[in-house]
């Protein structure tokens, strides 16, 4: 926690309240911020491609972690969630000629209903069961949207016009890092925050032991519902962002798999670790791209691995998975952790 | 929210206006005598790895074999290829860094990349060909940087319709058997048209292959008991293959029509003899029927100790995919412009037409279509090989 | 007429599959609890391991089923203790997840060794078909169900009958009561990935013949969900009904409406289910206390 060993006083309810409670921590988030606002001038586009995925996808994984990780509910929904938020959007600002800015913002209150609706199931259902329910509710989701031509345009793709404000068009990465940058700030603020609440440790009371919560007061019937609409919230504006950011939305891009990556993003981030989802969001949407550069170092030494390595890389992204989650359960957030501990206490160790 | 936590927000929101509005960095230009930067989009480990390894090893095979020949006007084809595993989310990743690169044209594959990518290389001014015949794409006021080279899966549909229409001499009826997708619905619409348009005898429905599935049984006698007696596929091989089983196992009279994608020596070779007598709608002409277009890639595959036959017909599709592109190279660098997306987009409309030596119609594009070719050879299987029943045929 | 028998022929065999798949499953899940989200690629190693037993080394089928099996024992003896054991006591979502990463390692691993372009079956299943009235079934369609049949009552009786099986319910019940009876829980676990990779084999063979041999055959694992949930997650003979109940439903819809909605008919099913008896037709009910 903090870099004391003596423990923190406060002296009124403001200090305790507050996200950052020593110089340290103030001067590290002051540095990151900075970091954050020179990527765009420093890096190069295709790293600013790169991270205006990251953004998307922390918003996104925040929503699954709300779900999984802190209430326990186990969702492979997550694409189907995803296409709504995206279909919604780009619909409400085609046909319904509404703003980008309030498109999104109804995508993702859409999500959230729609999402509540899916978490019916888990009312009655646990664990892998639930797990398995959620991944209906995908396969429902995106045959919905396949089928109803009226309203999705059916299989064909939409495309979405490029949002133009303040006299010019965002259409380059470098735009759209200011749009999703901010926003994915405010997603990790408002789900930090959430977890102070009420509503929040009633989240984790029903993950920790649900019967013993509602014996303390808990509403869990409400709670599940509204989890799920919390969480679906979050990942409709992920959906919302993809549908304007990249311009299309086409259903073949919510399959299983996307619900798979944000569940890997979460447990090699770490399970109910917010700053957890982050890193691991960076960890997982990099990765691939680190595979296919060092592949392509290794095509000039190597000639005869340039036929194999499409299929090696496939083997090596489940390996690292495995790995993860075989030498370290809880993740990057715990990893991160113990470097902090480990240069608190340097020189000595435990 | 707490004034801690707000005051980081509002400086990083009044930042994100002022910063967003100075403009980002461009792409690098092209240095006018070094290699020729031209990015690819393969599939080589996702859902169509199966055509896409073969499709994507024609690009880099015609790329070697004209660097081997001095490449153009002594520059050299320098290709950047690399797997997206049918992931969108990775095929954008790999067109940033293609951008970022400064490659003149960008080589796609499968329709999800093609039309995510539309609107950005229409933004950079990057000349696009894909494997993705869409009608949609032939339009220069929808998708302005956009080549379609081979004939439109929506043409290809034209052309099965009318010989199926020539074929059962008389009213009949045709079913479509289409992958639940964009790709497989593309055609089902504009073939409907075709028939009203034409004043066809033919009966027309729609029916989705879902993945996954062990047979089409169901599917093959709802159509039969609905009287079809052709069955148009858009689809890839395997299921192709496995619908040909079905029919032959459950003794239907119905004849296979394959569009492209289930066209090829694949489906042979999975579905053996209940291939034969089946047809096939394909652009490009198999190695099995050597033209003289089949002569270059041929050589080139026997110094390097391989095969024609062996890679296929989509092998010949990717090699004069990039041929086109290359011709369009050419004829920028030639007329004196300096080599850009626009200048490239030009060359390729303004150019003669490009010979393939027979393997296809020659292909040719203008500013009001960047439809290639509309012509497709159409043929049938016997003895396991696709043996031509007609070549050039227009709709 | 007709028609109703032929998907009712067809839907049977293809349950007989679906089964047959789903039993690897059930048993992974009935002696570990665990998900096994690789169940699918177990197939698809099962069917390229017999196709190169019998096409690259060219042995004849019966011994090519052998050595199929043999690999698949060791793979799954393998993966048991690389992949599974040091999970043992993490959450149901990590040990999900490991399986979903393995699946990406033998996917890949696959793709190194026989590339991307689909194989033809090996035949030797018997060919031609069968006419029964007015329906035709092919003579593999029919082997399928009788090869499943067997091997699932084969299970039954394993389960009822014999030292290991009753070992491995008994693990299944209460893994520490287990213990003190002297039963080897790291062995019933072993076994456990082992029988399940040895029936992928079976699945994965009777699968090739009828869909070819293709890294498709992996997103068969999917399909199987539905049946399991249906049967019960712990139930041998529920994975019978379920994949029955799966088969003929989807053939049925496919011949009768139409339309794409065979292909989440099976989902609409489970979510229904699982409102009303969230443990599945056949699956052990838990009474939960704090």
């Amino acid at each position: 926690m903090a870099a004391t060993s003596t423990g923190i006083f406060h002296r009124s309810y403001a200090s305790e309240l507050a996200l950052r409670h020593t110089t340290a921590e103030k001067v590290r988030l002051i540095l990151v911020a900075l970091a954050l606002l020179s990527v765009p001038f420093v890096v190069s586009p295709y790293w600013l491609t790169i991270a205006n995925q990251i953004g998307i996808a922390v918003i996104g994984a925040i929503g699954l972690n709300i779900l999984v990780g802190f209430t326990g509910q186990i969702s492979l929904g997550q694409g189907g969630f995803l296409a709504v938020g995206a279909y919604s959007s780009a619909i409400l600002h085609i046909r319904g000629d509404l703003p980008v800015p309030l498109s999104v913002l109804l995508a993702t209150l859409t999500t959230a209903v729609i999402g509540a609706f899916f978490g019916i199931p888990a009312l009655r259902l646990k664990g892998l069961y639930l797990a398995i329910a959620t991944l209906a509710s995908q396969e429902i989701i995106l045959f919905v949207v396949r089928n109803w031509e009226a309203v999705t345009g059916g299989r064909e793709a939409i495309v979405v016009p490029n949002m133009e404000y303040f006299g010019f068009a965002f259409r380059q990465d470098f735009h759209w890092y200011w749009v999703i940058l901010p926003l994915a700030v405010l997603a990790v603020l408002a789900a930090r925050n959430l977890f102070r609440t009420g509503l929040g440790r009633s989240f984790m009371a029903v993950r920790d032991q649900d019967i013993a919560a509602s014996a303390m007061g808990v509403d869990v019937t409400r709670t599940k519902v509204l989890a799920f609409a919390v969480s679906s919230g979050f990942v409709g504006l992920a959906g919302a962002l993809t549908a304007h950011y990249t311009g299309i939305v086409a259903w073949e891009r919510f399959t299983l798999e996307e619900s798979i990556l944000y569940l890997a993003i979460i447990i090699v981030g770490g399970l109910g670790s917010i700053s957890g989802t982050v890193y691991g969001a960076i960890f997982m949407i990099t990765l691939p791209a680190l595979i296919t550069r060092v592949g392509q170092d290794l095509q000039g030494t190597l000639p005869g691995i340039a036929e194999k390595l499409p299929a090696v890389q496939v083997v090596v992204f489940g390996l690292v998975i495995v790995l993860f989650l075989i030498f370290e359960p809880r993740g990057l957030a715990r990893i991160w952790q113990r470097i902090k501990d480990y240069v608190r206490f340097w020189p000595f160790r435990y | 929210m707490h004034r801690r936590t707000a005051a980081p927000l509002t400086i990083a929101g009044v930042a994100a206006l002022t910063l967003a509005a100075c403009g980002g960095p461009g792409a690098e230009g092209d240095d006018g005598d070094g290699p020729i930067g031209i990015g690819v989009i393969s599939d080589l480990s996702g859902a169509t790895a199966d055509v896409g390894t073969p499709y994507s090893e024609g690009i880099r095979g015609y790329a070697d074999w004209l660097n081997e020949q001095g490449g153009i006007e002594g520059r050299e084809l320098d290709l950047n290829l690399n797997d997206y595993a049918y992931d969108v989310a990775r095929a954008e990743q790999l067109y940033s860094q293609y951008v970022n690169e400064g490659v003149v044209a960008v080589q796609g594959w499968g329709t999800g990349d093609t039309e995510a990518l539309r609107q950005r290389i229409a933004q950079d001014e990057l000349p696009f060909m894909s494997a993705s015949y869409s009608e949609e794409l032939v339009d220069p006021d929808e998708a302005p940087y956009n080549f379609v080279v081979a004939a439109t899966y929506s043409d290809q549909m034209r052309v099965a319709l009318d010989w199926i229409a020539e074929d059962a001499g008389g009213d009949s009826a045709v079913a479509v058997f289409h992958h639940d997708s964009p790709f497989g619905t593309a055609p089902v619409g504009d073939g409907e048209e075709h028939i009203e348009g034409n004043d066809l005898d033919l009966d027309y429905a729609s029916y989705a292959m879902p993945d996954g599935a062990t047979d089409y049984v169901s599917q093959l006698n709802r159509a039969a008991s609905a009287g079809a007696e052709y069955i148009v596929v858009q689809n890839v091989s395997s299921p192709a293959a496995m619908l040909a089983n079905n029919i032959a196992e459950q003794g239907l009279d119905l004849t296979v029509v394959c569009l492209n994608w289930c066209a090829d020596e694949q489906f042979i070779e999975l579905a053996g003899d209940a291939a034969e007598g089946h047809v096939m709608v394909q652009p490009f002409a198999p190695p099995t029927e050597p033209l003289p277009g089949h002569e270059a890639p041929a050589e080139f595959l026997e110094s390097r100790g391989d095969s024609l036959e062996n890679k296929g017909l989509h092998y010949v599709q990717g090699w004069y995919t990039m041929h086109v592109m290359a011709e369009g190279i050419r004829h920028t660098i030639e007329s004196g412009e300096e080599l850009t997306g626009s200048a490239l987009r030009d060359a390729l409309r303004s150019m003669d037409a490009v010979d393939t030596g027979d393997v296809t119609q020659p292909i040719s594009f203008d500013d009001e279509s960047h439809r290639g070719m509309t012509g497709t050879g159409i043929y049938e299987v016997s003895d396991g090989e696709m043996v031509e029943l007609a070549r050039g045929v227009t709709p | 007429m007709s028609d109703f028998l032929q998907m009712t022929l067809f839907g049977l065999s293809n349950g007989a599959i679906l089964a047959l798949a789903a039993l690897g499953f059930v048993l992974i899940y009935k002696a570990t609890r665990v998900i096994n989200f690789a169940q699918g690629h177990f197939l698809l190693v099962g069917a390229y391991a017999f196709y190169a037993a019998i096409v690259i080394l060219g042995l004849h089928w019966t011994l090519a089923i052998l050595v199929a099996i043999a690999f698949a024992a060791v793979i799954g003896l393998i993966v048991e203790r690389f992949v599974l054991r040091p999970m043992i006591g993490e959450e149901a979502i990590s040990v999900i997840m490991v399986t979903i990463g393995l699946s990406s390692i033998l996917a890949g691993g696959v793709q190194v060794f026989f590339g991307t372009s689909p194989r033809e079956t090996p035949q030797f299943l018997p060919t031609g078909a069968l006419s029964i009235a007015d329906a035709t079934i092919p003579w593999s369609r029919v082997t399928a169900i009788v090869v499943a049949a067997v091997v699932l009552i084969a299970f039954s009786i394993f389960f009822t009958r014999t030292r290991h099986g009753i070992a491995m319910r008994a693990v299944a019940d209460d893994q520490q009561a287990a213990l003190t009876m002297g039963i080897s829980v790291r062995k019933v676990f072993a076994m456990a990935w082992a029988l399940a990779a040895v029936t992928a084999v079976i699945g994965g063979i009777l699968l090739a013949d009828l869909s070819g041999v293709s890294a498709g055959l992996a997103g068969f694992g999917l399909i199987v969900f539905p049946v399991v949930i249906l049967g019960g997650l712990d139930s041998v003979p529920g994975t019978i009904v379920g994949g029955v109940i799966i088969g003929l439903l989807v053939q049925y819809t496919a011949g009768y409406i139409g339309g794409g909605l065979e292909q989440i008919i099976p989902f609409i099913v489970l979510i229904l289910i699982l409102m009303v008896r969230p443990y599945g037709l056949f699956g052990q009910t838990r009474i939960e206390r704090v």
